[in-house]
């Protein structure tokens, strides 16, 4: 496929991005990367732009100046739903399921797509059910009727099915139970055993840490501090300093 | 506003005041009647800017109160003899107002889209009993009836001539006009500017924001069925058509082609479609609404502050 | 027991089911033409004041395809199609620049559009009406009526369009885009739903579906350029009693109001049975501003 990158290109590029919502500057000049098949973290305290972040690579804000890379590709001003097609998955903080659809027209809105197998179709649901065993039982049910784990995984289930090389993951564990939030630490790990890419905004820092190779650091609207995994967790002072931990 | 601002704007006012006063000498015969009825018109798009640029709430009902200030002068002119001008005013006034306290009461409970449509169906509702209540209202003919006199009773008495009628028009809209600006920079304005803002703001500083919307509905149909009695008492007849919601679709046209919360904007506006009107009329016949429309749409996509707000912008640049 | 006795004697209960038979059958129509207006709304906020243009350019595509084929069958689909055609060309032009803003701008751009269209085909047809033929004229007996079976054909009819499209909307993958836009525009969007299009879409539909209605109401009245006012001020109501956006509320109101004001034309005349329908929304809005025929939100 022409899309796929060559080894040198980031899978996603972010360059110096400046993104206001009406006249209030959010994005001052971000600029950071994920390379393929690769789990990067991006810490930072409330309010900071994070979220923001992953909507101006979703498409959903546009930025009044810097650039949006997709392999190689400038996609700066895409509309949202052809990035979701180049292979952006995207599971917003809130989940935002259709809470009035049923579990498998949740799935359908990623799996009716051009240039899809019925066979594949039936692949991608399949594992999709294996992961998330309980999605399979409630299939039929209202997205709105599940719980606030169930439609965690719904949400994730649901990016899954757009085959996506990378996934941007906002704040997936915020007010789940530690089993929940064990299970989604579990899923991260399949997905990069897959070699889907992740970006993954993130309150809980340990399981950050454990989950990236490499760790972005925000603070007002910029990235401020950027480093392996590894190194942040023998650093606490870094952690301190930018998150209050 | 500063000071100079200040002069510029009554410099500007009494400018156009003076034009208006002496147009109807030099103007023929039609075009000072047609200047008569785009003052009306104006009366009648600026009542409906207390509502829609003001306190944000967009009436598609202003048929209604204009409707009851024809068949309010109607019915002052045709019952009492002999016909008296301030009667017809009075008449009409009341006739408006109870009309608007009355939608007011039910439509100032909903907002936005259901607003405009509760208001839309109340029009149709009189329209309707207008219609068919033909003992009273002369139904589809509606009522004709002769032009009272200009006086003051028992001072003097003199016919209307078309000159009179346009300073006696002129008048009552300056009238307004400036009564108009005065409540809209009085601290109700201000709370109706706020509840047009954030509704929800208002209420929570304490403001009773239903009451200050009744109040603005009434006093919007209030001046819209002035413009009524000034149509009645210019053209000799009430009739339905002018209840139906048309007319309150071209009001709300007027708002927007002029631009919105300005007060002079509506009347600039009315003043443009009924030139365009004219204008089109030459070529398209009865026809004149399929361009006349499609201006229209044209200035809501791309001119949304209409043309005052286009021209302060052009001449700020 | 007397005045009571008499008062049920007093009922004209064949009128009554004559009416029902009535209030059924335009209630039918008008849920035609509702639930493309209340889907139009649900999805993409839009008042769309033109639609009862819609419904009589419909009537008047059947004019022209009837005179020129002589087959009713194919003007009433060819008129569904132009008309759709016609609705996706105004929703490109006239409404996608507007997504974003205010409702109320729709409103005024429809409102444009409404006086646009009526104009025009005064223009173009002229005022004296224009009559579509029924496709057949059989009849049958109903009390002292001779009742045309036309009538039952597009209750019927209706009822089979708007069972089709509650099907699409249900289980067609294309029907599943429209539900995921209107519950959550942003987040269809990013499972690559082509979301402008959907709308484009979803108007097309509607204006199809008002086309439909004015052809198949065509035979009933004559057609002519006024004759979207009144039925677009009606599905308003509908819209607004059956709770705005919802579909299955636009039906059952549509029938609602129609046989109330079926009902109440044996008693008054019909441009006065108009008004139940005017109390039945003022009350609708007064005590359940969401709709009747809707759950009470929790």
């Amino acid at each position: 496929m022409s899309l796929d990158p060559t080894p040198m290109e980031p899978l996603v590029a972010v360059e110096d991005v400046h993104t206001y919502y009406g006249k209030s500057h959010i994005l001052h000049g971000v600029s950071l990367h994920v390379d393929r098949g690769e789990v990067v973290g991006l810490l930072g305290r409330n309010g900071v732009g994070k979220s923001t972040t992953l909507k101006t690579i979703m498409g959903l804000v546009h930025p009044n100046r810097g650039k949006v890379l997709f392999a190689g590709k400038l996609v700066t001003g895409l509309p949202a739903h052809k990035l979701a097609r180049l292979g952006i998955g995207y599971v917003p903080e809130d989940r935002r399921i259709f809470r009035l659809l049923t579990v498998m027209e949740n799935l359908r809105t990623g799996l009716d797509r051009h240039g899809i197998t019925e066979a594949r179709k039936q692949e991608l649901l399949d594992k999709a059910f294996t992961y998330f065993p309980v999605l399979a039982e409630r299939r039929n049910q209202a997205g709105g009727t599940l719980s606030g784990g169930e439609q965690q995984m719904l949400a994730i289930a649901r990016a899954m099915m757009l085959e996506p090389k990378i996934i941007l993951l906002d704040e997936p564990t915020e007010g789940l139970m530690p089993r929940m939030v064990s299970q989604i630490r579990e899923i991260i790990e399949v997905l990069h055993r897959e070699g889907v890419a992740i970006l993954l905004v993130e309150q809980n820092v340990p399981l950050t840490l454990e989950a990236s190779q490499r760790i972005y650091i925000m603070e007002k609207g910029a990235v401020r501090h950027h480093c392996a995994a590894s190194e942040l967790k023998v650093d606490d002072a870094v952690v301190h300093q930018y998150l209050g931990v | 506003m500063n000071k100079r601002s200040t002069t510029i704007y009554w410099t500007g006012f009494s400018v156009i005041l003076a034009l208006l006063i002496v147009a109807p000498l030099v103007l023929s015969e039609f075009w000072s009647r047609f200047l008569t009825e785009i003052l009306i018109w104006g009366l009648l798009a600026m009542s409906s800017d207390i509502l829609i640029g003001y306190t944000g709430m967009v009436s598609f009902g202003h048929s209604a109160f204009f409707g009851l200030g024809m068949y309010g002068a109607a019915a002052a002119l045709l019952m009492v003899r002999p016909p008296n001008l301030w009667l017809a005013i009075v008449y009409g006034l009341i006739g408006s107002a109870g009309i608007a306290l009355f939608v007011a009461y039910f439509s100032t409970r909903l907002r936005d889209i259901y607003f405009a449509i509760t208001t839309l169906i109340f029009s149709q509702i009189f329209y309707v009993i207008i219609f068919t209540w033909t003992d009273l209202t002369g139904g589809e003919n509606g009522l004709t009836f002769s032009r009272p006199a200009l006086g003051i009773p028992g001072l003097f008495s003199v016919p209307f001539s078309s000159e009179t009628l346009h300073w006696f028009v002129l008048a009552v809209v300056t009238a307004s006009y400036l009564i108009l600006r005065r409540i809209t920079q009085s601290p109700f304005g201000m709370v109706l500017q706020s509840i047009r803002e954030n509704e929800g703001r208002t209420r929570a500083i304490g403001y009773a924001v239903e009451r200050y919307k009744i109040v603005a509905v009434m006093l919007s149909g209030l001046f819209a069925g002035l413009a009524g009695v000034l149509y009645a008492i210019q053209n000799r007849f009430a009739a339905p058509d002018f209840v139906y919601f048309l007319v309150s679709g071209e009001t709300v046209i007027f708002n927007v082609m002029g631009g919105i919360g300005t007060l002079v904007g509506p009347i600039v506006g009315a003043a443009f479609f009924l030139l365009l009107r004219e204008t089109f009329s030459r070529f398209f016949t009865e026809f004149y609404l399929i361009p006349v429309g499609a201006i229209f749409i044209a200035m809501v996509i791309f001119m949304p502050q209409g043309l005052l707000g286009f021209m302060r912008r052009w001449l700020n640049q | 027991m007397t005045p009571v006795l008499e008062f049920l004697q007093a009922i004209p209960y064949d009128q009554i089911l004559i009416q029902t038979v009535n209030g059924i059958v335009t209630g039918m129509i008008l849920a035609l033409i509702a639930s493309g207006l209340t889907l139009i709304f649900g999805i993409m906020d839009v008042v769309n004041f033109a639609h009862g243009e819609l419904f009589m350019f419909g009537a008047y595509m059947g004019v022209v395809v009837l005179a020129a084929t002589g087959s009713f069958w194919l003007a009433l689909l060819l008129a569904t199609l132009i008309v759709a055609l016609i609705g996706a060309a105004l929703q490109i032009t006239t409404l996608r620049p507007l997504i974003g803003r205010d409702p109320l701008t729709t409103i005024l751009a429809t409102f444009g559009i409404s006086l646009v269209m009526q104009n025009y085909a005064l223009w173009q047809f002229g005022p004296v009406a224009r009559k579509i033929q029924e496709p057949f004229t059989g009849q049958f007996t109903l009390f002292y009526l001779e009742y045309p079976w036309y009538r039952v054909l597009i209750a019927g009819l209706s009822a089979a369009i708007i069972g089709a499209f509650w099907l699409f909307l249900k289980y067609g993958t294309y029907g599943i885009w429209i539900r995921a836009t209107t519950q959550d525009r942003v987040m269809a969007e990013a499972m690559g739903i082509p979301v402008s299009w959907v709308y484009t879409t979803v108007f097309a539909i509607g204006a199809g579906m008002a086309a439909a209605s004015g052809v198949l109401f065509g035979p009933l009245v004559g057609v002519n350029h006024a004759m979207g006012l009144d039925w677009v001020l009606k599905a308003f109501i509908v819209v607004v009693v059956g709770g705005m956006g919802n579909l299955g509320g636009s039906i059952a109101a549509s029938i609602f109001i129609s046989l109330l004001e079926a009902y109440a034309s044996i008693w008054v005349s019909p441009a006065q049975a108009v008004i139940v329908s005017f109390v039945v929304l003022i009350l609708t809005l007064l005590f359940r501003p969401t709709g009747l025929f809707v759950p009470t939100p929790k």
